[in-house]
């Protein structure tokens, strides 16, 4: 009976090898040895300039850790989402189904990436993302989503407070918002904060995302005759804008301030007369003072040319919090590493990070920098100089996630 | 009050952009009968041009006048290498060619330029703004504003005053009338290609110091181009430079009161025209 038994199961174990060496579902192969991580980065659509910047961030997080955690291999596996959230549902539903994987980073656009949340949900995977939505962490936060990014509190208090202490008769300001949910939420909290400093918002106009005809837009922010314009937009929007301002001649004669930039990324993209009097707040600038950060950039630079801008450094970091995840738990477990990951407290690139277990929401500096005018800049990529960094939380007051839920 | 002035006042310069676009794309529509999908390729290639003559050269004139030559000259060379092989072969085969060669050219401005937006000041002496007692306006927009004026009047001279201008509107209405007395339609069609591309050059090459340059900045160019077309009327270039001050002006209009639908403005109008004259403004088929 029991030599039967056993010659059964011997039976049964050679079947599902041989199954699984020749084509049954992958994600049979992929449990037992591998744990596979999904980056979902768009090659196509409004974001295709971004995805292949924060593909370079996670494989380099990836590759300092020889490709393994935990002393099992890590399969990385990245998926076009081409901006858009029905092909990146699709994708990263495949990529869960057919390639095992557990654990997804991005994508890059706010919109989609709540989209993405909901089948991260659905599917029981751990998803991390980084981008100016508040409702990640607010009004649809749920257990398997984090957020990175600085919450848009936290962004705009920091640069309302530092540009009021630089340029305290500056009350009436213009704003320039994109109109999707990135820029409503970080337009809400300027409003918000500009109270304290009695700001008078002369004029706020939204724009449609991938906007390049800005002569409009400034022609009537002029009209308002205000003592600053604050755009709150992101990548080609936010420099189209910044340099038909400097056509009307509005900067550098009045401030303008970019409060939701890449950095760098879009700096480099506007001539030095252009930078004369802007300033900007950012989720992270390359000379930001930190062993990891001074470490990245070295290697980046050395490999890329050019230093990294907030999307490959967003990437990279979201990536080493999650492996740090894992050497928490000491687990491959989703669960395991979902529950590791809250309340998390790193030193890494950004300096001190937590990730508040109660909203998933990463608690961190968001930086702001000065421009510096042409003659002052040493070298081609001395860009600006961080004048303050700032990381108040959201206050309770404002907090819409009241309950993160269960698994 | 002041504002709408302005905002009218930029509309006619966008426009004038926009025309120029338009009566190239509308050139080489109606006398080749072939859906140029490479139009906004070069309209960004004559702005990267434009950056690289004057980074030699170091003048911005020069640089205004050899870059859309160069283009025009690539579209000769386009004509000449691949257009020319597809007139009889429907336009899908058309279609297919100019789209894949939009890619093409997109990426090699990748190749050559790197994929990271550049800026690209106006000429000093174009620097800066003028007080026009309404409004305080770049001075660089009213150089823009006449330039792309004058382009387009010249052009529309050389095509109803000149003999070359009449044999090419007659190619427009009937090439095998025109073809059988004994006149080389053949050069008609490459004069035409390499006119079109020239002024798509130009455009690209004026809107360099307003808008910046990116290696997308033609498929923005490219869509709007096509409206100006439509509504203008298939190979109407009267329409097509009133389509693009039309468009220009409507959506500098529309921004002044509710900026969310500058960019719906565009295709809103074309819509609302080809409703009431599905053949376009000026259009007669």
């Amino acid at each position: 009976m029991s030599n039967l038994k056993r010659r059964n199961i011997l039976k049964a174990g050679a079947l599902g090898a041989a199954a699984a060496g020749f084509g049954f579902p992958s994600i049979l192969r992929a449990q037992p040895k591998e744990i596979v991580m999904l980056g979902l980065w768009d090659q196509t659509g409004a974001f295709a300039d971004v995805g292949p910047l924060n593909d370079r961030g996670m494989r380099m997080a990836l590759e300092e850790r020889g490709m393994k955690v935990l002393g099992k291999p890590i399969k990385y596996i990245t998926r076009d989402g081409a901006t858009q959230a029905g092909t990146s549902t699709r994708r990263a539903e495949e990529a869960i189904d057919g390639e095992g994987a557990r654990f997804m980073i991005g994508p890059w656009s706010s919109g989609v990436a709540l989209a993405v949340s909901e089948v991260a949900k659905r599917k029981k995977v751990l998803h991390l993302f980084s981008g100016g939505t508040e409702d990640i962490s607010g009004a649809r936060c749920h257990r398997y989503s984090f957020q990175w990014a600085a919450s848009p509190y936290t962004a705009a208090k920091t640069v309302v407070d530092n540009f009021m202490k630089a340029n305290p008769k500056a009350k009436r300001w213009h704003l320039l918002v994109a109109d999707y949910a990135f820029g409503w939420s970080v337009e809400k909290y300027i409003k918000e904060v500009g109270k304290a400093h009695g700001l008078e918002f002369v004029g706020a106009d939204r724009h449609p995302l991938g906007e390049r005809e800005f002569s409009n837009y400034v022609q009537k922010a002029a009209a308002n005759r205000p003592d600053v314009v604050a755009m709150i937009n992101f990548g080609g929007d936010a420099v189209a804008g910044a340099r038909e301002i400097f056509n009307f001649g509005l900067t550098p004669k009045l401030p303008l301030i970019m409060c939701w930039s890449s950095g760098v990324e879009e700096l480099i993209q506007l001539a030095p007369e252009i930078r004369d009097n802007l300033w900007v707040g950012t989720n992270f600038y390359y000379t930001a003072n930190t062993p990891v950060a001074k470490a990245f950039v070295k290697s980046y630079q050395a490999k890329f040319k050019t230093p990294p801008g907030y999307a490959p450094s967003a990437a990279y970091s979201m990536t080493r919090m999650l492996l740090a995840a894992f050497d928490k738990a000491k687990s491959d477990d989703v669960q395991a590493v979902i529950k590791a990951l809250e309340g998390l407290e790193v030193n890494d690139l950004l300096g001190r990070m937590k990730v508040d277990g109660a909203t998933h929401q990463t608690l961190r500096p968001y930086f702001f920098l000065r421009c510096k005018p042409k003659a002052q800049m040493k070298h081609e990529l001395d860009l600006a100089d961080i004048v303050a960094t700032g990381d108040t939380p959201l206050p309770k007051q404002y907090a819409a996630c009241k309950d993160i839920g269960g698994f | 009050m002041n504002l709408l002035l302005g905002q009218i006042l930029n509309g006619i310069a966008t426009g004038m952009l926009y025309a120029l676009m338009g009566l190239g794309l509308s050139l080489i529509t109606g006398v080749l009968n072939i859906p140029n999908f490479a139009h906004g390729a070069l309209f960004a290639v004559g702005a990267y041009l434009l950056v690289s003559v004057v980074g030699v050269l170091g003048n911005f004139w020069l640089g205004l006048i050899v870059a859309p030559i160069g283009v025009a000259l690539l579209g000769l060379v386009i004509e000449w290498a691949g257009v020319r092989r597809l007139y009889a072969a429907g336009h899908d085969y058309q279609l297919l060619f100019t789209f894949g060669l939009a890619l093409i050219l997109n990426e090699l401005i990748i190749v050559i330029w790197g994929p990271v937006g550049i800026s690209h000041l106006p000429p000093a002496l174009l620097r800066g703004g003028v007080d026009l007692g309404f409004t305080f306006y770049p001075k660089y927009r009213l150089f823009v504003m006449g330039m792309a004026g004058a382009l387009v009047v010249l052009t529309w001279l050389f095509l109803e005053k000149t003999k070359y201008g009449a044999i090419m509107r007659a190619g427009i209405e009937n090439k095998e009338m025109v073809s059988l007395l004994g006149i080389d339609i053949q050069m008609l069609f490459t004069v035409a290609f390499a006119l079109g591309a020239y002024l798509a050059g130009i455009a690209g090459a004026l809107t360099a110091p307003i808008r910046g340059l990116s290696p997308g900045m033609g498929v923005d160019m490219l869509g709007i181009a096509f409206v100006v077309v439509a509504l203008g009327g298939l190979g109407n270039l009267l329409g097509a430079i009133a389509a693009g001050l039309l468009i220009g002006v409507a959506q500098a209009v529309v921004a002044a009161y509710w900026t969310e639908a500058s960019t719906a403005v565009i295709f809103a109008v074309m819509a609302a025209v080809l409703l009431v004259r599905p053949q376009g403004l000026f259009g007669i088929r």
